[in-house]
């Protein structure tokens, strides 16, 4: 299967849950879809039809900028924008992503562990660094944030500065 | 784990400093008499903040940020780097520096392959092995340097081609130390196959079928050692790759020896490569211009490591700087395999199945918190350094 006959079939095994679909790059298929079909989906596309595997889990944060007058600089503002979770399946050079908008008071998304075990370390790293919600994920531990983290600091949030900042208010 | 579980069972705690390996980790290991029932693991020890740190600063900053990700596969860091950026900048490096860049990431397998076989051994009680195994990695570490003047981190990449180039001279030694090098592998390939007491460590130890790599994601050697196959120089050719093609190695047995088989013959197809790129490589340009902002977008770049799949997201806003770069290096995918496998050996195999993925934890961990008496702070490097002189006075 070369990589366009395997883009085309990722398209078509998931082409009703689709909301928008894009090629950003040639061996590329990225795919908008709804938080509550994220399962349906992976079963699909691994379970049903052993279309690759899951290569990494992707934490983006998009918030909406303000641009500071006096120094040009630009600063995220709480709350406006949204985070991002990327599901990147690989299946030789084919790479299919589901993309997945998370708002920020709810950013929970099912975990799908039970499908891939692998997934849990990454579920882990997306939890601690950047928020976001996995319910049902088996193992809730810190993975490489120190234990003493403070609850509710997300590092790789763009409005994370440092701790002290946060210590000091 | 439930807390229930834990206390009705024996954990062996291992870590976190320095559990078979020179790096920090953590591991629990719940254990029934001597055999391992549970495995759990614990990173983050050497965690530096990578990815948040490669946000604040410039495309070309951030070459030598992501080269010290890891200080064994530095070269393929920074070559999934630059490769998406150059992606993103829709530029071609030159043949030349594409087959350069090529050459070096096979020296580093050979560097990082050889590392191994010695740490292995070395957990396996073997330390003739693993001193033979390191005395002759010298003669790639010297090759290395000869290249690009560095043991490590050898910063061969610029964006948008390559800083090195390569000379008769060189080509001579590279020809000579490959030669010196596949002698000692037939040996090693020996040794590993065929000594009685090492294979009683390894033969039928750690198995990881067909089936559990799949579902597992392992990746790399360790994955092809159970018939996975996977390898995204086959799969997805990248730099020079697509000139000089490489053979996919692979095993069916899935326990520590075929680990052992599949690695060592992947040296063999490393030398060859080499060779082959020292005999057919282009001439021509080395760097080819690239602009400072780079356009907006995205892209996934995948380049094989020593260890399997590196994966790098990367995300451009449009400035000279990137607005998120996601890393995602081969260990973590393999943990999963190790803790499973784990269950039901016994626990003085641990080590070996500890080692026999080649864990990388500096590629898993990109953070540094210190403790300060007052409670919790991060440190700016003024006050880093003025501690670090106090300390050793």
């Amino acid at each position: 299967m070369n990589t366009q006959e395997a883009l085309g079939k990722a398209e078509e095994i998931l082409a009703d849950l689709v909301i928008s679909a894009a090629h950003p790059e040639e061996n590329r298929l990225d795919v908008v879809i709804d938080p509550a079909n994220l399962k349906t989906a992976v079963k699909r596309l691994l379970v049903d039809n052993r279309w690759g595997y899951l290569s990494a889990i992707t934490g983006l944060d998009n918030p909406e900028y303000e641009v500071d007058e006096v120094t040009r600089e630009k600063i995220a503002s709480e709350g406006k924008g949204s985070l991002e979770a990327l599901y990147h399946f690989a299946a030789g050079a084919a790479i299919t992503t589901l993309r997945i908008a998370l708002p920020y008071d709810k950013p929970e998304i099912e975990s799908i562990c039970d499908l891939v075990p692998a997934a849990t370390l990454y579920e882990r790293e997306a939890m601690e660094l950047l928020g976001i919600i996995f319910t049902g994920t088996p193992n809730t531990d810190h993975l490489i944030l120190p234990d003493s983290w403070p609850e509710g600091v997300y590092p790789l949030r763009k409005t994370f500065k440092g701790l002290h900042d946060k210590a000091q208010g | 784990m439930a807390e229930r579980e834990k206390s009705e069972k024996f954990v062996v705690p291992i870590g976190p400093q320095h559990p078979a390996l020179k790096e920090p980790g953590h591991f629990e290991f719940t254990v029934d008499g001597e055999v391992v029932t549970n495995a759990t693991a614990r990173l983050g020890f050497v965690h530096r903040g990578m990815e948040k740190g490669a946000e604040s600063r410039t495309w070309t900053q951030d070459l030598y940020l992501m080269e010290r990700v890891c200080g064994i596969c530095s070269h393929v860091h920074a070559m999934a780097f630059v490769l998406g950026v150059e992606k993103l900048a829709n530029v071609q490096a030159p043949p030349r520096a594409q087959a350069i860049r090529e050459l070096v990431a096979e020296l580093e397998r050979i560097h990082s392959h050889m590392l191994w076989l010695g740490v292995a051994a070395h957990e396996g009680g073997f330390d003739t092995l693993f001193m033979f195994s390191w005395r002759d990695r010298e003669t790639v570490m010297d090759l290395l340097e000869t290249i690009s003047g560095n043991r490590v981190n050898y910063s061969a990449n610029v964006l948008g081609g390559v800083k090195v180039d390569i000379n008769d001279r060189q080509k001579d030694e590279l020809l000579r130390g490959m030669d010196f090098l596949e002698e000692r592998t037939q040996h090693y390939l020996k040794v590993v196959t065929e000594d009685d007491t090492f294979l009683g460590r390894t033969r039928n130890i750690g198995v990881m079928s067909f089936d559990e790599a799949t579902l597992l994601g392992a990746i790399g050697p360790t994955g092809r050692a159970s018939g996975v196959l996977r390898d995204v120089r086959v799969d997805s050719p990248y730099a020079g790759y697509p000139d000089f093609p490489v053979n996919i190695v692979t095993a069916t047995a899935g326990d520590l020896e075929a680990r052992f088989v599949v690695r060592i013959k992947e040296l063999f197809e490393s030398y060859r490569l080499v060779r082959e790129i020292v005999e057919k490589i282009p001439p021509g340009d080395l760097t080819t211009k690239i602009p400072r902002r780079i356009p907006e977008g995205e892209t996934v770049s995948r380049v094989e490591a020593p260890r399997g799949e590196l994966f790098y997201f990367i995300k451009s806003n449009g400035t000279d700087k990137p607005e998120r770069v996601k890393v995602r290096t081969p260990s973590l995918c393999n943990w999963a395999s190790v803790l499973t496998t784990a269950i039901g050996h016994k626990l003085a195999d641990m080590p070996m199945i500890l080692a026999g993925i080649d864990p990388c934890f500096s590629c898993n961990d990109r953070m540094v918190v210190l403790k300060e008496p007052d409670g919790q702070s991060v440190w700016d490097w003024e006050k880093l350094r003025q501690y670090g002189i106090e300390y050793y006075k």
